[in-house]
């Protein structure tokens, strides 16, 4: 209503000033989505190459193998992160001294580079040297020096827990937000009624974050499909494949088999499984609201 | 609001836990830096170094290529954030105070694009920046930034611009000033808030950065620090004294940079979602 009078007059102003934004949507967007549609059934040679690189990539049993690992990863690391961000961020919510502090605190891992976690979590995690394998063997958790990472079983949990640990404040701090949004009162009402904190936080917390957990969800989950910092550097995808996620299936084929066409089609492998996940996400999410607003 | 006492001491065991938690891989990391070499080889690890040493620093400085990946670094996430922000004061700005055909289109298109897997894009972006010869170059790597941080930048900006009051402007417009004039002269001065925390995100992500820089810049000269650090790690014989140094080197920036702004950086983050 407000921007009416400035606002209608100018459309062609509108135009020109979103127009090196909408350049380079286009040009570093749209066109290489474009491109890799072209490489996934053309040859080099410009040749049709029809579904030759689709079926051989639906035929190759890795890819579904590397599907199921990112499902793992990212369902892992998503839960871990929604379920510790939460708390604490409903935590941070009390007033206490020194609240500024633990939240400057807890942002730090957020902030720091993923390669840095990487590398700090690897030497954690050293078999022979790490302070996280040493405190696992004192725990009588693990008997032998036996490093966190080149184990099957527990090679996608330390990866998770590193993820967890670089990625719970984001969601601590959007939900510390998020109930600043939430209508005092109604804690009051409830106390009156005689609630407990358990019940608080079932019956008014919870539902009044559910906007701002379902954007964060949403957010996590394509973070966790293009988190391949941690596991390029920790892992390389190994051992066995077991840490091989997506991204690091096409990087793979891309630039270390330097096959760009199967690359690509597994690069709209990727864009696919994404856009479905995310399309039926949004769905469920809708409707979920529309039954309790 | 009074509460159970033993309420408030599990709270407080709890965030304790959760800072140890937080701190320590850094603590380790620190600590790790300034061990000597023995030290750091000791089984049981040792928590509190016995003796101090600057000598994976002066390796890092003098031995590794490091302060070159530093320089290469500083150059591309500067270019590239210079560039977003520019581009995001104009479509942020557009996006506010216009109305033009297809732009709930373009707005949905600049906030999906924010979705896209970058692993999806590298191989084209690869064919794009060979093509006009921008491999192993600061401009190709500045460019390819710009797909990430733009989409956010933008709409950051344009939920800045929305929150100004839109008299001045009309007054500035009356006043005879022109379009750009107006943006210039009244909003940005105003929108200073809002800029501060869109060049930090750019800033940030560019410097943190790791799949386009493995992908695009893997000459020496035009190396950027993650995949130095990467490079180090994958190296038979892991030097870890000087990769935490190293990796200590890196970090420092971005954790000032992060807590001098703070308070703006994340009113500008979580803004947009609360209000919904």
């Amino acid at each position: 209503m407000n921007e009416g009078r400035l606002a209608k007059k100018h459309s062609r102003a509108g135009i020109l000033f979103t127009l090196p934004v909408t350049i380079f949507l286009l040009s570093f967007i749209v066109f290489p989505i474009f491109t890799n549609l072209r490489l996934m059934v053309f040859e080099n040679t410009g040749e049709f190459a029809g579904g030759k690189y689709v079926s051989a990539m639906i035929k190759d049993p890795s890819i579904w193998k590397s599907l199921w690992v990112t499902f793992l990863y990212v369902g892992g690391s998503v839960f871990f992160q929604i379920l510790l961000g939460t708390t604490v961020g409903i935590a941070l919510d009390q007033p206490f001294k020194g609240r500024g502090i633990v939240r400057s605190i807890i942002l730090i891992p957020w902030v720091i580079p993923g390669i840095v976690a990487a590398t700090t979590w690897s030497w954690m995690y050293h078999g022979d040297f790490g302070i996280l394998s040493r405190l696992l063997i004192d725990l009588g958790i693990a008997n032998a020096r036996q490093g966190l990472l080149t184990q099957p079983a527990t090679v996608l949990p330390a990866l998770i827990a590193v993820n967890v640990w670089k990625m719970f404040a984001f969601v601590s701090i959007m939900v510390l937000a998020g109930l600043q949004s939430i209508d005092r009162t109604l804690y009051e009402a409830a106390r009156v009624d005689g609630s407990n904190i358990a019940q608080e936080i079932r019956y008014i917390t919870l539902p009044g974050l559910r906007y701002v957990l379902m954007t964060v969800i949403l957010l996590l989950t394509i973070w966790g499909f293009n988190s391949i910092t941690l596991i390029f550097t920790m892992t390389q995808g190994g051992p066995a494949d077991l840490s091989l996620i997506l991204p690091l299936h096409v990087y793979r084929m891309g630039f270390m088999f330097f096959n760009f066409n199967a690359a690509a089609a597994e690069s709209i492998f990727l864009f696919v499984i994404l856009t479905i996940l995310i399309s039926l996400y949004l769905r469920l999410f809708s409707k979920s609201t529309e039954g309790n607003v | 609001m009074k509460k159970p006492k033993i309420g408030r001491i599990g709270l407080a065991c709890f965030l304790t836990i959760i800072c140890i938690f937080s701190l320590f891989p850094f603590v380790w990391m620190l600590v790790t830096s300034i061990k000597q070499q023995p030290e750091i080889m000791a089984i049981p690890p040792t928590l509190v170094p016995k003796s101090v040493t600057a000598e994976h620093y002066r390796d890092v400085f003098i031995k590794s290529n490091m302060p070159r990946y530093f320089i290469n670094s500083t150059i591309v996430a500067a270019g590239s954030t210079l560039i977003a922000i520019g581009f995001a004061i104009l479509g942020g700005y557009g996006f506010a105070r216009h109305q033009f055909r297809g732009k709930i289109l373009l707005q949905n298109a600049v906030l999906s694009s924010q979705m896209l897997p970058t692993a999806s894009i590298i191989i084209p972006l690869f064919i794009i920046l060979r093509s006009l010869n921008l491999l192993n170059t600061y401009f190709g790597l500045i460019l390819a930034y710009l797909i990430i941080t733009l989409p956010l930048s933008v709409w950051m900006m344009t939920g800045y611009f929305r929150s100004i009051p839109i008299e001045m402007e009309e007054a500035a417009f009356i006043d005879g000033c022109s379009r750009f004039g107006v943006l210039w002269r009244v909003v940005l001065p105003v929108s200073i808030p809002g800029l501060v925390a869109t060049i930090v995100y750019c800033f940030v992500v560019t410097w943190n950065e790791f799949l386009f820089a493995l992908c695009f810049a893997m000459d020496k000269r035009v190396m950027t620090l993650p995949i130095g650090l990467a490079e180090f790690i994958l190296e038979f014989t892991v030097d870890w004294g000087a990769l935490m140094a190293g990796s200590v080197l890196m970090t420092l920036p971005i954790v000032i940079l992060f807590f001098t702004i703070q308070r703006a950086f994340i009113s500008g983050l979580t803004s947009g979602s609360t209000k919904g």
